[in-house]
Formats: structure tokens, sequence, C-alpha cells
């Protein structure tokens, strides 16, 4: 696989230089004649959609770009990041904090983010993070809130046999049923309902789940996200990494992404997606315009 | 990546064989989804393969059956189960995914171990007055039972190995291990589960291949006593 994806890059390097020789001998010089950003995504639509908002302004900008979406989960693209076959990657300031750093303590907003740029190794830079974000939350359904008073999880304290639903892995993490206990003194059980975590949810199979809080359906099922003021889960806002390919003119470029689009934004843009089946392009694309960001 | 140590290590600890989603439950909850999924699959096909090889019509649609189970994306048509029945009757998704792939290859081998009987045989049982019902019964079966394990054989092999797949729609087995260790980076947790998913894939099939060798020599036996 990662023949082919060097096979790929050379094919389109050699062609693009082709392009610049032949087309635009004569033309003033431009960022294009450098080889092309190779943007990633994760296999994530709502990733994707940024990736895709990012492509388009640096193409916008004159940058060739090279987006190859879908490459899975963080174990297969971040090797690929520090081998520098990807350039920029739209990240999730905690998520990635928690990868690089399993022991990391931070929390707050900006304390992850600091935290993010010194745990990133040489290479990768953090570029600025966006005030959007798509992090874990404890969700409950509007019957279960106002049934048991629910409106932080420090009020799931007074019930006893509650039953928690989440992927495999939340079994082990740090804001799991441990932390449940150790911060709020919540007692859990555990189950690993995978991707069918909304909806056993929904069918009373678990009581709280686990849902990322950019998740269309918190808003189309009525569910109720559960305050967190302890500080449980770690902030994850949106945070583009970039490569030293990516030149300070690429950067400042993505930087205004980052900054234009609120949490509000990247909720809006993910129910486009379900709801209406559009394209990552697509709804990119109506967004940046939208903002001024792209002209047409 | 892979360190023997580590996995070894990962596999003698206690803590990972308890609870509801140690090991012990999970190779629990994976044999019993295979043997359910085997045991219904084998409701369906074997007195069909019996039907279609009897009267030697159908063969198309045994044949065509296994092409078409094996060109449905499993993990596709449970997801669609699920939506389907509603994500209460899970187990009855998985279930129902499984008996797909499973019924074409114990369908095939009860079909093609009835048609392989040498018609002389069939000729002198019916020359001994016996029913249908009984050449079925006395003849056919014992006969095509080789054939009969070798299919379901293969059917567990693939079902087996497919219930890794349970633990995305919320249920257990020794896929558990390989979903949850991947997104965790605890690769001895994931080189553990596989390892435990392979032993138990060819202590099954060495099984059943016994079984199936201990019916193939009564059949040889007939053949013998046909010959002289």
């Amino acid at each position: 696989m990662k023949l082919t994806r060097i096979a790929a890059a050379s094919v389109a390097a050699l062609v693009s230089v082709g392009v610049v020789l032949g087309v635009a001998g004569c033309a003033p010089a431009t960022d294009t004649t450098s080889k092309p950003i190779v943007i990633g995504s994760q296999a994530y639509y709502s990733n994707e959609i940024i990736a895709e908002a990012y492509a388009q302004v640096l193409e916008d900008g004159g940058f060739t770009v090279d987006r190859q979406f879908s490459l899975g989960q963080r174990d297969v693209y971040v090797p690929a990041l520090l081998a520098g076959e990807i350039d920029l990657f739209p990240e999730y300031t905690g998520n990635l904090l928690q990868f690089f750093d399993p022991a990391a303590t931070a929390t707050a907003t900006n304390d992850v983010y600091a935290a993010l740029k010194t745990a990133l190794p040489k290479g990768l830079t953090a570029l600025d993070m966006s005030p959007a974000t798509d992090q874990d939350s404890y969700n409950v359904t509007q019957d279960f809130a106002k049934a048991n008073g629910l409106e932080s999880i420090a009020d799931l304290a007074k019930l006893t046999n509650l039953k928690l639903g989440g992927a495999p892995e939340l079994a082990e993490r740090p804001y799991g049923p441990k932390g449940l206990l150790e911060k709020y003194g919540v007692t859990v059980s555990f189950e690993a309902t995978g991707d069918t975590t909304v909806d056993s949810l929904v069918a009373g199979m678990v009581d709280m789940a686990n849902v990322y809080s950019a998740d269309p359906r918190i808003q189309q099922l009525k569910l109720v996200t559960l305050a967190d003021p302890q500080g449980l889960f770690l902030a994850s806002n949106v945070v583009p990494i970039a490569s030293d390919n990516v030149n300070d003119k690429a950067r400042s470029l993505v930087n205004a992404v980052s900054s234009a689009m609120t949490a509000q934004d990247l909720v809006a843009l993910n129910v486009r997606s379900v709801d209406e089946k559009l394209s990552a392009s697509v709804i990119a694309h109506d967004w940046l315009v939208s903002k001024g960001l792209l002209t047409k | 990546m892979f360190s023997a140590e580590e996995t070894l290590a990962w596999l003698t600890n206690t803590a990972n064989w308890d609870g509801r989603y140690g090991l012990w439950n999970l190779i629990a909850e994976h044999l019993a989804l295979t043997f359910v999924a085997l045991a219904i699959a084998a409701v369906i096909a074997v007195p069909l393969g019996l039907a279609t090889g009897h009267t030697g019509r159908g063969e198309f649609a045994v044949l065509g059956a296994g092409s078409l189970s094996r060109s449905i994306p499993t993990m596709g048509l449970l997801f669609a189960l699920v939506l389907l029945i509603g994500v209460q009757f899970r187990d009855l998704a998985v279930v129902l995914a499984l008996v797909v792939i499973a019924v074409p290859p114990i369908l095939a081998g009860v079909h093609s171990g009835v048609t392989t009987i040498p018609p002389p045989i069939r000729d002198a049982a019916r020359a001994q007055g016996m029913t249908t019902w009984q050449v079925v019964r006395f003849v056919e079966v014992p006969l095509s039972l080789a054939s009969s394990i070798g299919g379901l054989r293969i059917a567990y092999i693939q079902v087996f190995a497919t219930v890794v797949i349970a633990p995305l729609v919320g249920l257990g087995g020794l896929g558990f291990g390989i979903v949850q260790g991947l997104a965790l980076r605890n690769f001895p947790q994931v080189v553990a589960s596989a390892a435990i998913i392979i032993v138990l894939t060819v202590l099954g099939d060495r099984i059943l291949g016994l079984l199936q060798k201990r019916a193939g020599a009564k059949f040889e036996e007939t053949q013998l006593m046909e010959k002289k």
C-alpha cells in the first residue's frame, strides 16, 4: 500500500512537473513549482469535509494539492505524516495529544493546545486551532435526563445500575468507567456497543453513551449532553497539523479556515453530510463561499 | 510492533481472561455464535441438499447459492440486517448474516455427496423393495455423510473467521480484542486474540476432518463390498 502511494505520488509529481514546464513555460513563477501539498483525512466524513475546505482554499491560493482522504485512523496515517508522505491533516487537539502522550493530564482547551505543541514530534507543527470542537461527550436520552433530573455527569452519582455504551476501547480510556468513578464517584457497567452506540442508547439498551460532540444525531434525536464540570474529557478542538512542506502563505490560508469555523458551523456541516448526503467537496465549497473565503 | 514476549505476557495475565470482556467469555461467545449459525444453516441446507441430490434437480440453484453468497459482502449485510431488524436483535442479525455464508458450503457438500453415490447402489436398494424414504434414510444419508461433513468443515472455517466482525455491532467474540487492541495500540492483545482465533479455527477444522475421514472409511467399505 505504501508502495502504491509512493508510485501514485511520483506519477502525480511527474505529471505536474510536465504541466508546469510545458504550459507555464513563460508564465510568472508561482508556488506551484514546488511539490504538491498532500492533504490527508481520517475515514470520518466530518474530518474529510474539513480537509476538503483546506484543499479548496489552497487551490484557490495557487497551490497544487493532492487529496489522500479516508486514510483510516491515527495508527495508519500518523506514520505517513512522520515519513513526510502527507503534509497537511485536520486533527483534534485532545485526541492527538493523547496519541502522542498517553499520560497527558491537561483537559482545558488552551492547556491541551499548549501540551500538544510540545508533544508533537519534530517536523510537524500544529497551526492555529479552531473554535470548533469535536470531542468525546456523555449523552443520555431526553426522557432519561428528565426522569432523573440530569444536567451534569456529577448528577449520575445518585443512580445505580448505570450502563455505559461506547466503542470497545472506551473500557480502557482515562475518561471511561475508571475516570467516571475517580472524578465523579459514578459507577457504571460497560457495554461495548461499537458502531451501534447511538442506536443502543435510543433503544434503551444502555443508559448513557459516548458520542462525539459534533455528531448531528445529538440534535436530531434530542440527546442531552451531560456537562463535564470536572474536566473528565480532554478538550478537542479542530487543529491543522502541517509538515515543513507547507509554507507560510499556505499556513495563513489554512489558519483563516480554522478561525472562521465555529462549533455550530461544524455541526451544521455534519448535518448536511448526514441529511442531504452531499459530497464533502460541495459542503466545503458552500461553507467557504458563505464565509467569504472563496469567491464563487 | 510485534513482540512474542509481550504477547505471551498478555496471554498469561489472568486479568485478561476474566470479566465481561475477558477471554473466557469472548471464546464462549465466539463458539456460541458459530455453532448456533451452523446448526440453523444445517437445518436448512441438509434437507435441501438431500432433495436436490436425490432428484438430481436444482444443481443450478446449488451452484448459484454458492457463488451468490461469496459475492455478498458480509459486513454490509450485517449492518443492513441490524438496521432492518433493530439493534435490540443484533444477535439475530449476526446469526442470520452467518447463516447466509454457512448454507452454501453445507448444501454443496450434501448435494455432491448424494449425486456421487454410484447408481448401482441406489438401484440395488430399490430392487430390494426400499421406498424412496428408505433409500434416502439408509443409503443416501450414510453414504453422503463424508461429503456433508466436508461441507460443514468449510462452513465452520468461514463462519468462525467471520464472527470476528461481531464487535462492530456491539457483540463480543474474539474480534473484540482485535478492535479494542487496535484502537488502544495494545498490539500484544491484538496478536493474542488473532492467535486464539487461528488455533480454534485449525482445531475445529481438524476435528471435523477426523469425523469426515471416519465417515469416508465407511463409504469405502460399501464400495469394496460392491466390487466383491
